[in-house]
Formats: C-alpha cells, structure tokens, sequence
C-alpha cells in the first residue's frame, strides 16, 4: 500500500514538472509572440517577465546600471530610473539595445554617433569649449557668464555643430542616443568641469551584445522589465 | 505468478515491473530524443519558433530585427505600425535572406571581387571588433606615448648632398678639404667626386630641402644613419658601399622637434589603436592559417 503511495506521488511529482515545463514554455513562447507594448499592459506576462528578468538583471546588468537601476555618471551609464533612456524607453528599443549593446562592435550595434573630442581635434579651441559650457549653463537655468553664453551659442549652433545631434533645446535626441546637455538628469555631470570634459577629449560610452550571452525569451523578458520596473521607479 | 506486492518489492524479480520501467525509459528516451529532434540547430522544422517571425530555408528572421526594421523603415513606434507596412518589412526581409543565400549558393564571393572584398573587410570588422570598440584610457595612452616618444615629433629637414668618390683613395683628402673650409664645387672638381644619384628629383639632383623620411627612404641605411648625425657643415667620414666610397655633406639641418603628449595626443590614440588591430588580426591569421590545408606549388613553397 505503502509503495502504491509512493508510486503515485512519484508519477504525479513527474506529472507536475512536466505540466508545469510545458506550461512555461507555453507563456515564455507567448512573451516573445505578442507585441512587447501590449505586453506592458498584462500584469501576468509582467509578473512572468520580472521573474525572468530580475535574477538576469543583477547578474548582467546591474553591475553598470546600479541595483536600482541609477546608473553610473562616471562611465557614462545611464539612470534608467529618473529616465534617462538615451535610445528611448520603447520596449521593441530596449530589446535592441540589449540584443547588439551600443559601440559593442557587434555590426548590428548602436553606434551612429559618438561624441568627438571636439577641442583635442582643433574643431574648436578650448575657449570655445568653455563657452559653450557657460551657454548649456544658461540653457538650464544655472547662474552662468552672459557674454561667454553669448559666444557659446554660436559655437554650439554654428562651428561646434552640437546642435546637429544634441537638438536645438540640447535635449537630447533618442534617434542618435544623444544625452540631454540641460538635465534635469545628465549622463556624466552637469558640473562645469564635467560638461568640459565632454566637449575636450569626447565620450564612447559603450553597452556588450547580449545577442549570444541570452536567450530571446531573456532578452525579451529584460527589455520588459527594464521598461516596467523603471516606469514604476518614476512613478 | 508473481503477485501485486511482486511489484514495487525489489529484492523479488517481476515481469510486470520489468515491462513496465522498460516502457517508461523508452518513453523517455522517445520525449528527449523528440525535443532534441525539433528544437536542435539545423533541424528541418514545419512551424516558427516563437523568437522569430519567419524561417527561411530554415534560416530563422529574427522578431526582434522585423520589429526595428518596420520601425526604421517607416518611422514610426513597431505599435503604431499598420499590417501592410508589416507585411512589406516581413516580404522584404525574406527578399534579402533569399538573395543572400542564393549568392552563398553559387559561392558569389569566391569569384566576385567585390563580394570577396566586402567579405573580407567584414570578417576583418568583425575580428577587430572589440579592439574598435575598446577605448584607450588616458592612462594606456600616456603610457604608450612614453614607449614611442621618438615617433612624436615635427618631421626634421635636410639639405645635403651624397658624393661618390671616383678615386677611393683621395675621398679622406677631399674630407680634409671640405672641413677645412674649402668651396664644395671646388672640392667636386679637384678629387672627382660625383652625385651618388640616390638624392634625386624629376630626374635632377635635389639640391633643395628634402624631408628627413624622403631621405630615410632614398639613402641607404648606412648613409642615413650617419646624415642623420650630422650638424649644418658637417661632412661625414668616406662610408663603403658596394658602388664605391661616399661621403655625406650636410648643408643645413632642421632637426625634428619633440611633440608633447598633448599636441600629439591624436596621432597617439590613433597609433595605440592601428597597433592593437594589426596584433589582433595578426593572431587572427596565424590561427586561420594553423587550421588551414595549404599546399603551395614547389617553386614558392618555403
């Protein structure tokens, strides 16, 4: 009798691990099918998501990108949570990002822009450069020299040729993955100093290719994740 | 017979319990041996795995690529994206995929320069990939500018002339002249020195300023080394050579001046890294070449 018992739990355990295999495949196979933006409005295919995701995300991620998602001004990581997405916080472009990363070498990574080392190649000197420091100082309501600013906005819209890929607020475009000059979050500072640093020696920040580290379904489920975890972060 | 309780008492031996684990372990075996059969690389497969949205001769479309392509091709959010621009982006990509495995199919870059070109510049991207990627710190590079401090300088200028002695033995005479003091034409003419003919310009003797790495590139080691050393009004002592006995006069020299790490910060990130691609794609063909069967035809072979 006691064996019959034992039999059936065993068969029934085995029942259960398979029920339940086929069961998360069925809904990782749904994760990747369905739209990622209708997705975000399913609480079960998030919660599927955020299981998926979370563990992933503090063995890969958070080492650049902060527990907390608040990434890393001094390497020009990001802080997802007071959303500073630079290529946008659309998932389909979250999941880009994280399948061939940014200047990760990878020929289908993001890497139309990089920031050139505007005064180390003579396009402009370094005064200039202060100028245009004390311009985006104005530009973003900080006490700044009036006739510097002056000066900087010319460099900034004419020979600087900053506007072309930063916008003419300096807010930034999500199109080339160029951060905001104006906060209110900046990629590596809005200190004087920082800001300066930019425009002398130029910024590569870069992010790996997951493309052959993850599976779809991880990707997929990060890309969630990172979208939905950082809107209820803001929030 | 054996009894129920036969059954699940192992020290007894059962038929049923027999039949029973065999069955289970073949359906087993049956279940991953299936799995296996149809999720495995390379395997003929009749429905789309979910990851992508179409498979091509079993090449599969990315999801994720259909959905920035639509996005890239019509401008706007994969969401607001209509079914017709989706069906256009999904036939396009198989478009592609199609012509791209035809050309593999007739081996298109085996005889088509610019395919083998193109492969080529891709495969040596892909190589170098990281290296590209990779950016030096200001540290590496100072660094590196430490090593190679002498490539970091103004390019220097000379203006000299490479003699031949016609008369081995008169060449320390005509040295002895020169340093004395005596007009070079003079000197020329009294022990038959001739222009080497190394020193030339549009098919005339240059007599002007010539670039030190256009005299590094004209004269012959030997030469060069001892011009190099040489100050405005210098002559060399006679250097053998197999045409003959040549002597070095140096008329004036600008000498290269040393460029700080600042003013040559440019030329320095853009060395560090011509030099760490060519280590890389060097490593890259000493592998290809330790896997490869190459036979070379006997006259070239090593």
């Amino acid at each position: 009798m006691l064996h019959s018992m034992l039999a059936l739990i065993v068969i029934g355990a085995l029942a259960a691990v398979l029920g339940g295999w086929i069961s998360l495949r069925t809904k990782t196979n749904e994760l990747l099918r369905r739209e990622p933006d209708r997705l975000l409005g399913d609480a079960q295919m998030l919660q599927l998501a955020d299981r998926l995701a979370r563990p992933l995300y503090q063995v890969h991620c958070a080492v650049c990108h902060g527990r907390a998602f608040q990434g890393d001004p001094a390497r020009g990581v990001p802080d997802l949570a007071k959303h500073a997405w630079l290529y946008g916080n659309n998932p389909v472009d979250v999941e880009h990002t994280i399948l061939y990363g940014i200047r990760s070498g990878h020929p289908k990574a993001r890497n139309l822009t990089d920031m050139p080392a505007l005064v180390r190649s003579g396009q402009i000197s370094a005064a200039e450069g202060r100028d245009v420091v004390e311009f985006l100082q104005g530009l973003a309501g900080n006490p700044y020299d009036e006739q510097a600013s002056l000066r900087g906005r010319s460099i900034y819209y004419d020979k600087g040729n900053c506007y072309d890929c930063h916008a003419n607020d300096a807010r930034g475009v999500t199109d080339y993955g160029t951060p905001a000059l104006i906060g209110p979050v900046y990629l590596y500072g809005g200190d004087r100093q920082t800001l300066y640093q930019s425009i002398l020696d130029g910024r590569h920040g870069q992010c790996p290719a997951w493309v052959k580290v993850l599976s779809p379904v991880q990707i997929r489920a990060l890309a969630l994740y990172l979208v939905s975890a950082t809107r209820a972060s803001a929030n | 017979m054996a009894s129920r309780d036969d059954f699940f008492d192992v020290s007894k031996a059962s038929v049923r319990r027999s039949m029973v684990l065999f069955a289970s372990g073949a359906v087993i075996g049956l279940l991953i041996a299936g799995y296996g059969l149809f999720t495995a690389k390379g395997t003929r497969s009749r429905g789309v795995p979910a990851e992508a949205v179409a498979l091509v001769n079993q090449r599969q479309i990315l999801r994720s690529d259909f959905m920035t392509q639509t996005q890239s091709q019509f401008a706007v959010p994969f969401e607001q994206s209509t079914r017709a621009q989706r069906m256009e982006t999904i036939e396009a990509m198989i478009d592609e995929e199609l012509m791209m495995q035809r050309g593999l199919e007739i081996d298109l870059p085996s005889y088509d320069p610019e395919v083998r070109n193109a492969l080529v510049a891709g495969v040596e991207l892909e190589v170098t990939a990281d290296v590209l990627a990779q950016q030096p710190t200001p540290d590496e590079l100072r660094g590196y500018y430490e090593q190679y401090k002498d490539r970091y300088s103004s390019e220097g200028v000379m203006q000299l002339r490479d003699l031949l002695s016609t008369s081995p033995a008169d060449a320390p005479k005509a040295v002895e002249a020169l340093r004395r003091g005596h007009a070079l034409d003079a000197v020329i003419k009294q022990y038959g020195l001739v222009d080497s003919g190394r020193l030339m310009d549009a098919g005339h003797v240059d007599t002007g300023d010539i670039f030190q790495f256009a005299v590094r590139a004209k004269l012959d080691d030997a030469l060069y080394a001892a011009a190099s050393a040489l100050r405005d009004g210098d002559i060399s002592t006679p250097i053998t050579l197999s045409d003959g006995v040549h002597l070095i006069v140096m008329i004036h020299h600008r000498w290269p001046v040393p460029q700080s790490f600042d003013v040559a910060s440019n030329r320095v990130w853009s060395d560090f890294k011509k030099e760490a691609q060519a280590k890389v794609r060097a490593a890259n063909l000493a592998y290809l070449h330790s896997r490869a069967d190459i036979i070379v035809s006997p006259e070239y072979a090593h």
